[in-house]
């Protein structure tokens, strides 16, 4: 079984090496360049699909966890826990596409011209089932009762939660802000409905793609969004390691 | 208490009230946004196909135009084979991630299946557009893969068959959702009590047995949940079909994509339509016939 199990990480993660090759490819056989890197930075629209990835990201990765947090705490303490988990999970139910086109017939229904805020709430949409469920399985760990002893000890609701909660499921919102900010630095369709002139990096590589076809900057552009995705899941295991170990 | 003068009291009361709505306001907020920016739009996409074309525009009317081009055209056919090849392309993940998860959960150290299941989420959060495109260079008629097998000697000329085409089509649906996929079999593998096996092994059940009548059956719930959620995948696909399917390969995904640049909405709309009601069908049907809180155990136990 091991070796299924091998067989399939090594189909997915072999398609990610002819990219990186590609980037670091010099003009013989044999020789490698970082070149390709170089020419990024020369590119201004290049620059602006970073700049606005990062803002969209940053966003993302502050408001899923958010509305993450308050769908977890809803269904502990709201009557209708089943309906309000259902609803969070929605966006994994409905196809990319169609998820994409209905967003933008609402935005044009409301005059709302596209723009990063239209993308950031289009991609929190997407992040928002799986920062509740990471932050759902955080609050599991957690027993109630430390939240009763508060109240006891005459803690308000919100210091009670401040206090003894937050801190006892931040494991939980580190990974779910991680994952929303991945989340948001990879999606494409959901995206490309709603972004107007504004590209963020993976539009760009789309459209360049389907446009142009394939080139060595665009090759360096994914090696460097495999690069920040990896080290963006590093970063999380290392942090959430030492909070394990203190 | 009763020494404060009766006003000041009201007043408490009135802030405590306040504060009780304030409170439920703000616990409602996820679930506005999601009818905001994602029931009402649905809506609107079911509304709009039935809108007319209007030269570049769409305006508001009661037409089954949309629907009737559907029937009609090669557009069935597109349909016809997106669910098929979303189907595939589901089973063939689900009995591999049904695999993985089952050893996961069973035979491995929680620690090892956990770096494990890591390993698994990295390439799926990794833009499925760059690894796609790097398939079609694996894949190619001078691809690497073809290099090897032909310097191999199993085959004498480049197999065409390996890219654009249904084949290249399932390898990248199944490499896209796949991974994904095993969450959910992992959670309810997981769940199930180790001494209903314990007990099966007991009378005399043989392994095959006990998988059949027991660990299956409880798994049900994951496997829906996974199931669902490769169809999902798989249906609004729009980067695959153009990628790896080549030139005039069209799944519904990729249709509704074309018509949306060909500015004709009412027809994305129709195409999207359909997806999305069989979507929340079979999602409701989740809903009903599985107890979440079988899959997502724990979760929603304490809160009872």
């Amino acid at each position: 079984m091991w070796l299924v199990i091998a067989l399939a990480l090594a189909f997915l993660y072999v398609p990610l090496v002819p990219s990186l090759v590609a980037s670091l490819a010099g003009a013989r056989p044999g020789e490698w360049t970082l070149r390709w890197y170089g020419e990024l930075w020369r590119t201004p629209l290049v620059l602006s699909a970073f700049r606005s990835s990062a803002l969209v990201a940053l966003l993302v990765g502050i408001l899923a966890p958010l509305l993450g947090l308050l769908a977890a705490l809803a269904i502990r303490e709201l009557r209708v826990p089943r309906l309000i988990l259902l609803a969070m999970l929605m966006p994994l139910f409905i196809p990319g596409v169609s998820m994409g086109l209905a967003s933008a017939f609402l935005f044009r229904l409301l005059g709302i011209a596209p723009s990063l805020t239209t993308i950031v709430i289009v991609q929190t949409l997407w992040a928002l089932p799986f920062a509740t469920l990471i932050i759902l399985t955080a609050m599991t760990t957690f027993d109630p009762q430390y939240l009763e002893a508060a109240y006891m000890a005459g803690a308000g609701r919100w210091r009670a939660f401040r206090d003894i909660e937050l801190p006892l499921i931040a494991s939980g919102i580190t990974g779910a802000v991680s994952f929303s900010a991945i989340l948001s630095i990879n999606e494409t369709i959901r995206t490309s409905a709603v972004q107007g002139p504004w590209n963020t990096v993976p539009t760009y590589i789309w459209s360049t793609y389907r446009q142009v076809g394939l080139s060595p900057v665009l090759y360096a552009l994914m090696g460097l969004i495999i690069i920040a995705t990896i080290v963006i899941v590093l970063a999380y295991l290392l942090l959430s390691r030492q909070a394990s170990r203190r | 208490m009763n020494s404060r003068p009766h006003h000041s009291r009201s007043i408490t009361q009135a802030a405590d009230r306040f504060q009780a709505w304030g409170r439920r306001i703000l616990l409602s907020l996820p679930l506005i946004f999601v009818a905001i920016f994602l029931v009402v739009p649905l809506g609107l996409t079911v509304m709009i196909s039935f809108w007319e074309r209007a030269g570049l525009k769409f305006r508001p009317a009661f037409s089954l135009a949309s629907y009737v081009s559907l029937i009609g055209g090669a557009r069935l056919e597109v349909l016809r084979r997106s669910l098929v090849v979303a189907l595939e392309a589901t089973a063939l993940s689900l009995v591999l991630a049904y695999a993985i998860a089952y050893f996961l959960a069973r035979k491995v150290e929680p620690a090892t299946a956990r770096i494990v299941l890591v390993l698994f989420t990295i390439p799926f959060l990794i833009n499925y557009i760059v690894r796609n495109v790097s398939y079609t260079v694996l894949l190619g008629r001078t691809g690497v893969v073809n290099t090897a097998l032909m310097s191999a000697g199993v085959t004498d000329a480049p197999l065409d068959w390996l890219l654009y085409s249904d084949f290249a089509v399932l390898l990248g649906l199944i490499s896209a959702y796949m991974p994904f996929m095993i969450f959910p079999l992992f959670l309810s593998i997981g769940a199930i009590d180790r001494q209903f096996i314990e007990a099966s092994a007991l009378l005399g059940a043989s392994p095959l047995t006990t998988f059949r009548t027991i660990t299956l059956p409880l798994s049900l719930p994951g496997v829906f949940a996974a199931g669902l959620f490769g169809l999902v995948g798989c249906l609004g696909e729009s980067a695959v079909p153009i990628i790896l399917g080549g030139v005039g390969y069209e799944l519904i995904g990729n249709t509704i994509t074309s018509s949306m640049d060909v500015l004709n909405y009412p027809l994305a709309a129709a195409l999207s339509s359909i997806v999305i009601l069989l979507m929340l069908l079979l999602m409701l049907g989740w809903y009903l016939v599985f107890d979440m809180r079988s899959f997502l155990g724990r979760i929603l136990e304490w809160r009872a």
